[in-house]
């Protein structure tokens, strides 16, 4: 499914906050004119590149009071991978800032300067579906366990629970 | 039939059933305070007997000669401190001048032994319980010596009989040791290893503390030696703070040491359901700071009566 | 400090102080802790990836056992998030009933977890009064949605029984007698001497670390951030309730203690409230069995902090993609701040502290058999033809007994 498919909320008083939060971002950000769209009331979602991603997550941040990441959510899209990084306030207004990466290229640098807690999240996008996240630490792995194989990420759409066990002996 | 007196009774059979009668009357008070229903009465002896028929074994890189002595050790030395105290005449089975002494070193022999049963035993959880068992030794051995120390000196002798037999003639004297009976029995607590002291063995952090390694025979050898622990603990706490019915007849003294350790039992399950446990470093500090000088205010008070009685 | 120093203690993956699986290692000096490492997913069990093969009803279900203890918050936080992309009106009695439901389960987390943090500092006497109390909201919960965990009330569209008069008075009679109790315990709190020292400045972590960690649900809110889904985004019917997000200033378990004994009381009222305004109507609107396209975005307030759900719909009868952050992901990594200096006694309560659930945290498992001798994957049959030759090497034979029953079977 793409993005564009988000249902867009009708116009409405009770969407003020959300639409002078889209003019803040579409301000600071001219190449963000018409990829913010407001879904419902508290939920906000902005399209942006690998490369508008760090520069758009730290003003939401610093400028705009999003302090918490709720978590990245990863998607497999066919040809490439999805990745939602979601973004609360203390309003309770949730922005998602939606980007894309690389099946086998390398993807977004990480967030865990911003967001110490996004570690865990990382790690999951990594291990589930072979993001290649830069710059993550050394640490254990979650939540695969250490002898995964290689290659084998659950969480795409082409693996099936077969694909572990060809070739694999069963202990009588 | 001295030795009838040793192996049977008064020493180590009914030693014994009575031991497992006290852990089934403080398994029973605790859960009753707990709102549980609690074990049957045989459940301790059963405990014991299903632990005997289970294999022993020893952790590799263990010290097999200490590992497997240790419990051997521990229960022997409660055993032989029983002989000691006297229960429920004026006369313990065996006395001599300075036993007081021996049955405090006595008792502190099962807390060595968990130690060194611990600390040889290589695992981590028994490592640091052993090192726990040991420093709790130390915050609670000399309040526990002050305490019995000040009823010693007001009744002038090293003989628990004697001093037993002191306090019997004079049970007017029995009061003024009031706060020594307090230490003592929190001193006691902590010997036994029970909450708010239960620090060595604290189930959530360490496992099960020196017992971690430890199954079949040997932890029922451990598990009975704090059961005859417990008795002989509050049989010596009785003899000295409470010698009350020493002279009746000797089925009224039975029934009455019988009431007395079982009211101390009592105690010791209160102070377990009310409370929580510990830190060690709060323990420590509780038992140097709190403890041992409030059993010097007895040692005190007892040094001038004394000078006052002369 | 040379290396010989520091030992190191492992704390599971299984260890008498977790309930569930997870490993921790801590580095120690003496008895202070001066490093801590985690090492979670010994419970991931791929539910989100079983959820892309089954039908929304199916996923339904299958989500509520993500958890026992907070089934209903992972339910509820789906349904939502399916009703939002569908575009379904929850009619106003399937909404309340709804929330009276998970409002019963945060007395029963609630309660649970005062007892843990009983057993964590061995405090066993808590345990047993905070678990007889816990039983009455169980029997209430079976009463009300048939189960006393996982309740199965949830469906899309609102939820599947309705409450009667008699059910609605059982309610009320019981929520007087947990209010009453719950007050013992918050005088418990503040006067019991060894309790109150052992939460005392454990676990500190301070209002800059809550929100630098993104910390959430009671752990926040006993370090002074009024961080609450229910009042912040507010879902079901919390914006029509009168309530108070507890806050605490205390930055330390016994903070959190308080916070929780707080939204008990919190929690009672809205009870009552429920009842009294519950509409009357319709229980569940009909539900398609294809959703539309579109993905939405479901916050829920769980007894352990804000539960994260993410649902993308591809038109057809089957999810594209379920997404759950449980609380105790975000929460388990202030743990090792908290812990930093702590004592290793304190290691228990402070990981208790933050009410952990792990099987919330991980969601996959694949079996693997990692001892040093053999090493191989087995499928559902495979594992169970292991077990019945492992047993019957052993002498344990159930062929003869299987036989006999099948043969009983036959007669009838």
């Amino acid at each position: 499914m793409s993005y564009e498919d988000i249902p867009v909320a009708e116009a409405s008083p009770a969407l003020e906050s959300e639409r002078l939060l889209q003019q803040q971002l579409e301000s600071a950000f001219s190449e963000l004119s018409g990829k913010v769209t407001i879904q419902r009331v508290r939920r906000v979602w902005v399209e942006v590149t690998m490369d508008q991603l760090h520069p758009v997550l730290t003003h939401a941040k610093d400028q705009l009071g999003f302090g918490m990441l709720c978590t990245i959510t990863g998607t497999d899209e066919g040809t490439h991978l999805g990745l939602m990084y979601h973004l609360a306030s203390d309003g309770g207004v949730v922005l998602t800032l939606v980007t894309t990466a690389p099946k086998d290229g390398p993807g977004p640098q990480t967030v865990t300067q911003y967001f110490p807690h996004a570690d865990l999240y990382e790690r999951e996008v990594i291990d589930l579906l072979g993001v290649r996240i830069q710059g993550v630490a050394d640490g254990n792995r979650y939540p695969l366990p250490d002898g995964w194989p290689e290659g084998q990420y659950p969480l795409r759409k082409d693996w099936t629970q077969e694909m572990l066990e060809v070739g694999k002996e069963v202990e009588p | 039939m001295a030795l009838f007196y040793i192996l049977v009774f008064p020493g180590f059979l009914f030693l014994i059933g009575f031991a497992l009668a006290g852990e089934w009357l403080d398994r029973k008070l605790h859960a009753l305070m707990q709102n549980r229903i609690g074990p049957p009465w045989f459940q301790p002896l059963a405990d014991i007997i299903k632990l005997s028929a289970k294999e022993d074994t020893v952790p590799n890189g263990a010290d097999r000669t200490i590992f497997k002595l240790m419990p051997m050790l521990a229960l022997t030395a409660t055993v032989v401190a029983v002989l000691y105290v006297p229960l429920w005449s004026k006369n313990a089975l065996n006395s001599f001048p300075g036993d007081l002494i021996v049955v405090l070193y006595l008792l502190t022999i099962p807390t060595l032994t968990f130690f060194l049963g611990g600390w040889f035993s290589r695992s981590i959880y028994s490592l640091i319980g052993a090192a726990r068992a040991l420093t709790q030794l130390f915050a609670y051995e000399i309040p526990l010596l002050l305490s019995v120390l000040a009823p010693a000196m007001l009744a002038n002798s090293w003989s628990i009989s004697e001093i037993s037999a002191f306090y019997a003639q004079r049970w007017y004297l029995t009061p003024v040791n009031i706060i020594g009976f307090v230490v003592a029995m929190v001193a006691l607590l902590g010997k036994l290893e029970r909450v708010p002291f239960d620090i060595p063995e604290a189930e959530t952090e360490i496992v099960a503390g020196s017992f971690t390694e430890y199954s079949g025979r040997l932890l029922g050898l451990f598990r009975l030696c704090v059961d005859v622990e417990m008795i002989v603990g509050a049989s010596l706490i009785a003899a000295i703070f409470l010698p009350f019915g020493l002279g009746a007849p000797a089925w009224l003294a039975f029934i009455l040491y019988l009431v007395k350790v079982e009211g101390l039992i009592f105690l010791i399950s209160f102070m377990r359901t009310i409370m929580a446990r510990l830190r060690i470093d709060q323990m420590v500090d509780f038992c140097w700071k709190i403890l041992a000088p409030v059993a010097f205010v007895q040692l005190v008070l007892n040094l001038v009566l004394k000078g006052v009685v002369q | 400090m040379t290396d010989r120093d520091v030992i190191k203690v492992p704390l599971g993956p299984q260890h008498p102080a977790l309930k569930e699986p997870g490993n921790f290692i801590l580095s120690m000096k003496g008895e202070l802790v001066t490093e801590m490492g985690v090492r979670l997913g010994y419970n991931h069990r791929g539910i989100e990836k079983a959820c892309e093969q089954r039908s929304y009803l199916n996923d339904l279900y299958l989500l509520e056992r993500i958890c026992g203890i907070c089934s209903h918050s992972h339910s509820t936080a789906y349904v939502q998030a399916v009703e939002e992309i569908a575009g379904i009106q929850v009619p106003p009695r399937g909404l309340y009933l709804r929330t009276l439901v998970a409002e019963l389960e945060r007395v029963h987390s609630h309660l649970l977890w005062l007892g843990v943090a009983g057993h964590e500092i061995g405090f066993d006497t808590l345990l047993m009064y905070s678990w007889r109390d816990r039983e009455v909201v169980m029997d209430l919960l079976a009463a009300l949605t048939g189960n006393r965990v996982n309740y199965g009330f949830n469906t899309i569209g609102g939820v599947r029984r309705d409450i009667t008069d008699e059910q609605k008075l059982e309610v009320l009679k019981a929520t007087d007698t947990l209010e009453e109790r719950t007050k013992y315990y918050a005088e418990l709190a503040g006067h019991e001497t060894t309790l109150i020292k052992r939460l005392k400045d454990v676990g500190r972590l301070s209002k800059e670390d809550v929100l630098r960690l993104g910390v959430t649900g009671p752990t926040a809110r006993a370090s002074g951030v009024s961080r609450d889904v229910r009042k912040d985004d507010p879902y079901a019917v919390y914006a029509d309730l009168d309530f108070e997000v507890i806050t605490s200033d205390h930055c330390d378990v016994y903070g959190r203690t308080l916070v929780r004994v707080g939204e008990l009381m919190q929690t009672y009222k809205m009870i009552r409230q429920l009842l009294t305004q519950l509409p009357d109507g319709a229980i569940a609107a009909k539900a398609p069995r294809k959703i539309p396209k579109g993905q939405a975005i479901s916050r829920y307030e769980a007894p352990r902090g804000e539960d994260f759900h993410f649902v993308r719909g591809n038109g057809t009868d089957k999810p594209e993609r379920v997404k759950v952050r449980a609380p105790t992901l975000v929460n388990m990594q202030a743990v090792s701040t908290m812990m930093k200096g702590g004592y290793l006694a304190d290691m228990p309560i402070t990981l208790a502290a933050i009410d952990p659930c792990f099987s919330c945290t991980d969601r996959m498992i694949e079996l693997r058999d990692e001892s040093d001798t053999a090493c191989g994957e087995y499928s559902w049959p495979a594992l169970r033809q292991l077990g019945i030759s492992h047993h019957r090497a052993l002498g344990i034979d159930f062929t003869e007994l299987s036989k006999k029953l099948a043969s009983r079977r036959d007669r009838v």
